[in-house]
């Protein structure tokens, strides 16, 4: 196949194919319905102890919080422009942009660690409280995920970086921001639901 | 809707979801066991008590009862036969054991000293007191 | 059958029916032990009747997996057995320890037996399903690093197919997971907690990979269906066991002495457990749909379909009935667990056993399968086995709601063999569906011996 046939097959395709392996829209969804029915169980749970899901929300650090927001929203921003670069074909020119992805990750690891260290430090733990034990196994869970997105960005770099992707070979990096994006759209969900809304 | 679905990718994400949660289940294992002493009743586990557990175990109780709900739902749930029947009842019935009753449930006798008795007690009055989240909902198990 | 060493699978799945029969048979006793309490008192207390009756079943279901690997590794992996020699002597080996272990419960008593065989050098005995004495415990896993050591050489020395890796991921975890067994602390607790990884993460975890890559096995024969396909739903699918079924752990920690926050990780993902088995029938039923041939072994397509739904609704529906904790917190311990237990463990692991010697067995035999007369009494076999199983669960669903109802619910609560005496009818028809049960299975033992023409295996 030549390039150019390629890239008009690639080109007809675009408007309905599914990015990234159907695999990981399995797993996504899956995810997504373990985190979704967490989410549901919270808000039930909240509404039956209000008073003291208020007063302990009070206890959570939300510039922290707000700075992982961000952290993540640009870290999903770079992995966008990552797929767009190597979507044209430049794919080692993917690379630095995923570099400065993880690089935004990690900084949300780092800030999640020092939020962690802490509420330990408080004598706080996931017996402490309904609240409590919400707040940290959400939070604790979502950051497993962000850990596992960290290897999965690794992983793309290393790909990018040795011209793995292209128009005609985007399964790789695609799969892996779809991953991200979600890992990404469920603490937009989180943070909001646990640390903000009264 | 079209799209790409390979076996390599299906491949990978088993083996990372599969890493994935078993070290969730190992970090939620080490928070159970540090945090464990507050619930397990570990301060009362004298070596009778253990002593009690062997003669549980070598005795096959769990092959009719259950403990804490756990075991066979031929006969009762003996986690809080302790507080339901007293030290004394329990060793009385043990020792007059089986009671022949024509066509009821038969438990075996099963010759245990004095010191035995005791022993077996002492693990079920340690198992009583174990903080099971208030588990079962009444004292008839 | 494509490779002659495969023949070693043929004693694993005699020995595995036959060892099924006796579990039946205890099963029968059991059941009438519940109504006749004095039944065969004091020669096989009921203690004993059901440690042989979930120890055979365990048994003869590692002998059907073992067969299953044997039979199927050398044709995946398109070479010859490691040794089967070595295939042989372990089969007899683990089927004298395993007599002896079961005579053993029968003609000693328990705790002379426990003495006799070591118990007081490290105590493991005298756990529900690990009532093994301390030697069969160490037998077991001689036994399987063997069998392991066997296969593994085998696809190592091969073609290394998506079956053939599940296949032996599911059978090393099995092994590696039985060490938990060996970890029996004073403290109940740990030992409880621990003893569920085990008996968790071998029925949930592990065993669904066995279960999985079997049923892939017998689909991409009787189907036809491009490998490509089979092996990439068996990737999701077994991704979806594990993803819930690891932390679905959690729903065994609500009420024995663990943290409280277990009741909520439980709870979440043991209630999506249903999910993977949803996926699994709908997979054998697509593929099924997807034939590109019609198999002449008929019998095979059913149970591999019967596989799906069994599994779907013992495992999935009525796991799922009692998983969340608020509902556990009523029906823990009682006949609802004893409902799901029969059913679920009937409907993926006794179920894809006799799919693969349903598979396998005629081929074994030297032809491609039987012959339509024994094909229907299999096949009725099958109907009745079945039919049966919905039944015993559905009158033991009953017992275990009403059971619930006088002994936890009521406000003046019954003890507890008042309430088995108000019960006792439900117990009398789960007796008579069982009685049913063994028709169906003597009916499938008699569908072996059923002459008549049979396909002719060609051989490529």
């Amino acid at each position: 196949m030549t390039p150019l046939s390629a890239s008009n097959s690639a080109l007809e395709t675009t408007a309905r194919r599914l990015p990234g392996d159907l695999a990981i829209w399995f797993f996504i969804l899956a995810e997504l319905l373990a985190f979704g029915v967490f989410f549901v169980v919270y808000a039930f749970t909240r509404a039956n102890h209000v008073e003291l899901f208020n007063a302990e929300q009070l206890t959570l650090d939300r510039t922290s919080g707000a700075i992982n927001t961000v952290l993540l929203l640009t870290s999903s921003f770079f992995v966008v422009r990552a797929v767009q670069v190597a979507e044209a074909g430049f794919s080692r020119r993917a690379a630095p942009w995923l570099a400065a992805a993880f690089a935004c990750g990690a900084g949300f690891v780092v800030v999640k660690i020092f939020e962690y260290a802490e509420k330990i430090g408080a004598g706080i733990s996931l017996s402490s409280s309904t609240f409590y034990m919400f707040y940290l196994s959400l939070t604790f869970f979502h950051f497993m995920h962000v850990i596992l997105g960290l290897v999965i960005i690794a992983a793309m770099w290393n790909g990018a970086r040795t011209g793995r992707y292209g128009p005609d070979n985007m399964n790789g990096i695609e799969t892996g921001a779809a991953y991200w994006h979600m890992v990404d759209l469920v603490w937009l969900i989180l943070f909001p639901l646990i640390y903000v809304m009264r | 809707m079209s799209g790409t679905f390979t076996k390599a990718m299906a491949r990978n994400i088993f083996y990372g979801g599969t890493v994935f949660f078993f070290l969730l289940l190992v970090a939620l294992t080490v928070d159970t066991t540090t945090n464990l002493h507050k619930s397990d009743n570990s301060a009362n586990l004298t070596p009778q008590v253990v002593a009690g557990k062997h003669i549980w175990e070598t005795r096959n109780c769990i092959g009719c009862h259950t403990l804490l709900g756990e075991g066979a739902y031929f006969a009762p749930e003996l986690g809080n036969v302790y507080p339901r029947r007293g030290p004394e009842f329990i060793k009385a019935w043990i020792q007059s054991q089986p009671t022949g009753a024509p066509g009821r449930r038969q438990m075996p006798q099963f010759h245990l000293t004095d010191q035995e008795l005791d022993d077996l007690v002492a693990f079920l009055k340690y198992t009583s007191e174990i903080d099971a989240q208030k588990w079962p909902p009444n004292i008839e198990g | 059958m494509k490779y002659t060493s495969q023949s070693v699978a043929l004693p694993y799945f005699i020995a595995a029916i036959g060892l099924f029969v006796g579990q039946i048979v205890f099963g029968l006793a059991m059941g009438l032990q519940y109504v006749v309490g004095d039944f065969l008192f004091p020669e096989i207390p009921f203690n004993v009747a059901r440690m042989v009756h979930t120890n055979l079943l365990i048994v003869w279901l590692l002998f059907g997996f073992m067969g299953a690997a044997y039979y199927l590794i050398p044709e995946e992996a398109e070479t010859e057995l490691y040794s089967p020699k070595l295939a042989l002597l372990m089969f007899w080996i683990f089927l004298i320890a395993g007599a002896a272990t079961i005579l053993g419960y029968l003609l000693v008593d328990y705790a002379t037996l426990a003495e006799m065989t070591g118990n007081n050098i490290l105590a493991t005995m005298g756990r529900e399903f690990l009532e093994q004495p301390l030697l069969t415990k160490i037998g077991i896993v001689i036994v399987a690093l063997a069998f392991l050591f066997n296969i593994s050489m085998t696809m190592l020395k091969g073609r290394k197919t998506v079956i053939s890796i599940v296949m032996l991921l599911g059978l090393w975890g099995l092994a590696i997971f039985f060490l938990f067994s060996f970890y029996n602390p004073g403290n109940l607790v740990k030992d409880k907690f621990y003893w569920w990884w085990v008996v968790h993460l071998w029925v949930e975890g592990v065993w669904e990979l066995i279960m999985a890559a079997m049923l892939a096995f017998v689909l991409i024969k009787v189907t036809g269906v491009d490998r490509e396909v089979i092996e990439k739903w068996l990737y999701v699918i077994i991704t979806l066991a594990l993803v819930t079924g690891l932390i679905g752990t959690g729903h065994h920690y609500f009420w024995i002495g663990t943290p409280g926050y277990w009741q909520w990780w439980g709870s979440i993902f043991s209630a999506l457990e249903p999910i993977p088995f949803f996926a699994m029938t709908v997979f054998a039923f697509n593929m099924v749909n997807r034939r590109r041939r019609e198999h002449p072994n008929k019998a095979a397509v059913l149970w591999a379909l019967g596989t799906g739904v069994m599994a779907f609704l013992g495992a999935g529906v009525w796991g799922f009935l009692h998983t969340l904790a608020p509902v556990n917190f009523y029906t823990h311990g009682s006949q609802i667990t004893a409902a799901h237990g029969h059913m679920a463990f009937y409907g993926a692991y006794v179920l894809v056993v006799l799919t693969i010697i349903s598979y396998a067995m005629p081929l074994l035999r030297g032809r491609a399968a039987n012959s339509q007369r024994a094909q229907v009494v299999e096949m009725w076999s099958f109907w009745l086995m079945t039919i049966s199983m919905v039944f015993i669960t559905l009158f033991l669903t009953a017992a275990g709601i009403l059971q619930v109802w006088l002994q936890r619910v009521s406000d003046t609560p019954m003890p507890f063999m008042q309430v088995q005496d108000q019960i006792n009818l439900f117990y009398w028809m789960r007796l008579w569906a069982g009685v049913v049960f063994a028709v169906g299975l003597v009916t499938y033992v008699t569908s072996f011996f059923i002459k008549g023409e049979s396909k002719p295996l060609i051989t490529p």
